[in-house]
């Protein structure tokens, strides 16, 4: 299940003995869990008006099985759809240390992906990924409901990719988490 | 007489001590002293004349020329359809005032956010915690001097990679 | 299974061999019994989200399988492989335990459920008892879910459930009671025996109590499944989630899976008490019972009866807004209750007096049944004058084209250019 777009390669994690397999039981349950991705019902500041829109008539996230949840536990991906504040940082890792294994994240937006426009402000953390290990970001302010759909399907083609069993089993290198050591966080 | 001239007339009466400036720039406001400030307030809201029931917004002002932080309440009033400007003042450095969240209970956050993005502390206030910024963040963050930090928590504060965008620095 | 069950016992093994056959053919029924019960449920979960998709003009799930029939097997496939979360306050034993009270209520009660005269597992002659019974079972696991995850909304969640289920089990049983008067039996079986395959043949039809009784059981059977307009239990915009707000993984599927279940339970058991079971119309009990052909087509139509009460429900689940709490227990009761109990006193007493074939118990059974159907035809009058005002041409127009208009972007785009066309038209040429 190779793509042939190569610019979406730069999702492929490099496992420790150099190439991927994914096993012919990796790629059933890879198709499984790629068809049933809920997202959270989570959203900081204005892109998450974009994100209702998509699950909205027009791109209609359900066709693809992505269905709201708004418990951390239950879903499969985070959308950082938003202006993250400091005040808001603690909260966005406690949700995503909340959410059950196997979990992906979005940056959506550039507030999520850098920051954005609020790049001198004293408030906003610069990039999501500052605080959560994200695997898709979004260009856009805010981006447009189908470029939302775009990532979702990253996040699937990353699934696609990733040999499950031995992700499960904590054979390949986990996702490089920038939460600084021994940081509380608000309770 | 026009309105303005008769609220002029009738805050005189009641707050010997204001003094009224005519604001070249802006609205005409009435400057207080600190300790004033409580009994102005709780005076231009009950006198019938006045009547000012609406606090329309409660703001802070870092002057470091004047080594002084103001606070500004716009008022306004629904019974007369009027407004007014007070303005009163206090020292930079542990500057106090005395809270008016008992006069207009709508004062109380913005109590909160002068004291989180300037420092002020409001005497009398029964929940002055920071509103707009973590409790544990470090400085106030409006005044002219603020200097942010390079972490936060460990997150660093400016993109790492990025060209830093301008900031004011003192 | 009663057969196999004379011919195990009947045969001359030995005691021990009989009872390890015996063992092993409850083995076997509960398998089959649950492995239906989970396709059940888990299909209709697919048909909420086509529905919920078509009210909301959508599309609803479409990728997997043929017309994304195959979705509820990517998501049960998905919840198997998810981290099961035990958060660390919780108490652990009983935020395990807490999801196998909620599937084995909803699954064990699928074993009486007669889907046909030859397919029902275990045709217990208090079956309705048993099922109104095994269902409350419910009730202790989504407590224990809400009291062991050490969680306020969980907590809420489980308390509000615990209430609603228990008060809403008094209507439902008394309007059940209703028919169980008429039929002078708890068996399900021996329910549906007595009703005929044609309409006017049905309980709900039989006499004007026994139409409203439908209506109280309907209403209290979707409050005791927690469905919309009586989902408090898990309203996502009070409680995140309710009482699973902690789950993930499978655990979380248990009770997903019971709510489903449930919910095609709660139609199954309006079909065989009052819509005539797997009865067909114009076939004798006689020549249905020996039938192979006969008895297809009777799980054909209980199939067909008890999901289209299914899609009832989902349809007033994406059309009705969500009660108070205090509106819900005032609605429980003082209004359901008395109506329930004036509904079986008022049979009683009908019972009573008229006797059964006389002239006027077939008043009775047609004049209701006229009602009944000028109900449903105001009904569908005021869905159509609705349509026509509000001027939604667009969705008709594509589905007159069939399925295949529905999901194709050039008919949609024709369809709206019509649309537009025709909006733009001054109002008297129209
Ligand atoms: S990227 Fe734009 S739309 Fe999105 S949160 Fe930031 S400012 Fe709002």
């Amino acid at each position: 299940m190779t793509t042939d777009k190569p610019e979406r390669e730069l999702v492929v994690e490099a496992g420790p003995e150099g190439g991927l397999v994914v096993g012919p039981i990796d790629r059933l349950l890879n198709l499984a869990r790629k068809h049933s991705l809920w997202y959270m019902l989570f959203g900081t500041a204005c892109c998450a008006i974009e994100l209702m829109q998509t699950g909205g008539p027009r791109t209609d996230a359900d066709r693809f099985g992505m269905v709201f949840r708004s418990t951390p536990r239950q879903a499969d991906v985070m959308l950082l759809a938003g202006t993250i504040t400091y005040k808001m940082a603690s909260r966005v890792r406690l949700l995503y240390e909340q959410m059950a294994e196997y979990r992906y994240v979005i940056a959506m937006g550039s507030c999520a992906s850098t920051g954005g426009l609020f790049q001198g402000s004293y408030a906003v953390v610069k990039g999501g990924d500052l605080i959560v290990p994200v695997d898709v970001y979004l260009p856009g302010c805010p981006p447009r409901p189908e470029a939302l759909v775009e990532g979702l399907m990253l996040v699937q083609q990353k699934m696609e990719r990733e040999p499950w069993l031995k992700k499960a089993h904590g054979k390949l290198p986990q996702p490089v988490d920038p939460w600084p050591e021994g940081a509380e966080l608000h309770r | 007489m026009s309105q303005i001239e008769t609220i002029q007339a009738r805050l005189l009466e009641l707050v010997p001590e204001s003094s009224w400036s005519d604001g070249a720039a802006g609205d005409p406001f009435a400057a207080l002293p600190a300790d004033g400030w409580h009994a102005a307030c709780l005076a231009v809201r009950d006198d019938p004349a006045l009547g000012f029931d609406f606090l329309r917004s409660l703001s802070g002002v870092d002057r470091p020329a004047d080594d002084r932080i103001e606070v500004v309440a716009h008022l306004f009033s629904y019974k007369h359809r009027h407004a007014l400007v007070l303005k009163t003042h206090t020292g930079r450095d542990g500057g106090a005032l005395p809270s008016i969240h008992d006069v207009w209970p709508a004062a109380e956050w913005y109590e909160r956010e002068i004291f989180d993005l300037l420092g002020v502390r409001f005497e009398g206030h029964r929940d002055l915690r920071r509103l707009l910024m973590p409790e544990d963040w470090q400085g106030h963050p409006l005044r002219k001097d603020y200097r942010e930090a390079e972490h936060y928590r460990g997150i660093p504060t400016r993109r790492p990679g990025y060209a830093a965008p301008d900031r004011d620095e003192p | 299974m009663d057969a196999l069950y004379e011919l195990i016992t009947g045969s001359d093994l030995g005691f021990w061999w009989k009872q390890l056959l015996l063992a092993v053919l409850i083995g076997a029924v509960g398998v089959i019994v649950f492995s239906v019960a989970l396709v059940y449920a888990a299909l209709m979960t697919y048909l909420e989200r086509r529905v919920s998709g078509r009210v909301q003009s959508r599309v609803g799930p479409n990728r997997v399988g043929p017309l994304g029939l195959l979705q509820w097997l990517a998501d049960g496939a998905k919840m198997i492989l998810k981290e099961d979360v035990i958060p660390a306050a919780a108490d652990r034993p009983l935020f395990r335990l807490a999801p196998y009270p909620v599937v084995i209520g909803v699954f064990a009660a699928f074993a009486s459920v007669p889907f046909g005269e030859w397919l029902i597992a275990a045709d217990l002659n208090v079956g309705l008892l048993y099922l109104l019974a095994i269902t409350s079972l419910v009730v202790v696991g989504i407590l224990m879910a809400g009291w062991a995850s050490n969680n306020k909304w969980s907590l809420f969640g489980g308390i509000r459930s615990a209430a609603q289920i228990v008060s809403y089990e008094v209507p439902t049983a008394l309007a059940i009671l209703v028919v169980v008067l008429m039929a002078g039996s708890l068996s399900t079986q021996d329910i549906i025996r007595e009703q005929g395959g044609w309409p006017w043949d049905w309980y709900v039809f039989r006499q004007p109590f026994a139409f409203a009784a439908f209506f109280l059981y309907f209403t209290a059977a979707l409050a005791e499944g927690n469905r919309t307009p009586f989902d408090l239990p898990e309203a996502e915009s009070e409680l995140v989630a309710g009482y699973n707000t902690e789950y993930s993984g499978m655990r979380f599927g248990g009770f997903y899976l019971g709510e489903f279940g449930n919910v095609y339970l709660m139609c199954a058991i309006a079909t065989l008490v009052f819509f005539g079971g797997w009865q067909i119309p114009g076939v004798s009990p006689a020549e249905h019972h020996g039938s192979w052909l006969w008895q297809i087509v009777g799980f054909g139509l209980f199939f067909v009866k008890a999901w289209a009460a299914s899609f009832v429900v989902v349809w007033l689940r994406w059309t009705l807004p969500r009660l108070r709490v205090d509106q819900l227990m005032s609605l429980c009761y003082r209004y359901l209750v008395p109506l329930s109990f004036v509904c079986l006193l008022g049979t009683a007493v009908l019972m009573m007096l008229v006797p059964a074939g006389s002239l006027f118990d077939s008043l009775l059974r047609f004049g209701t049944f006229g009602f009944g159907l000028l109900v449903a035809a105001i009904f569908f009058w005021r869905v159509l004058w609705h349509i026509r005002h509000v001027g939604d041409r667009i969705d008709l127009k594509i589905l007159a084209r069939g399925v295949r208009g529905r999901f194709d972007p050039a008919i949609q785009h024709r369809a709206y250019g019509a649309f537009r066309k025709q909006q733009k038209q001054p109002e008297e040429s129209r």
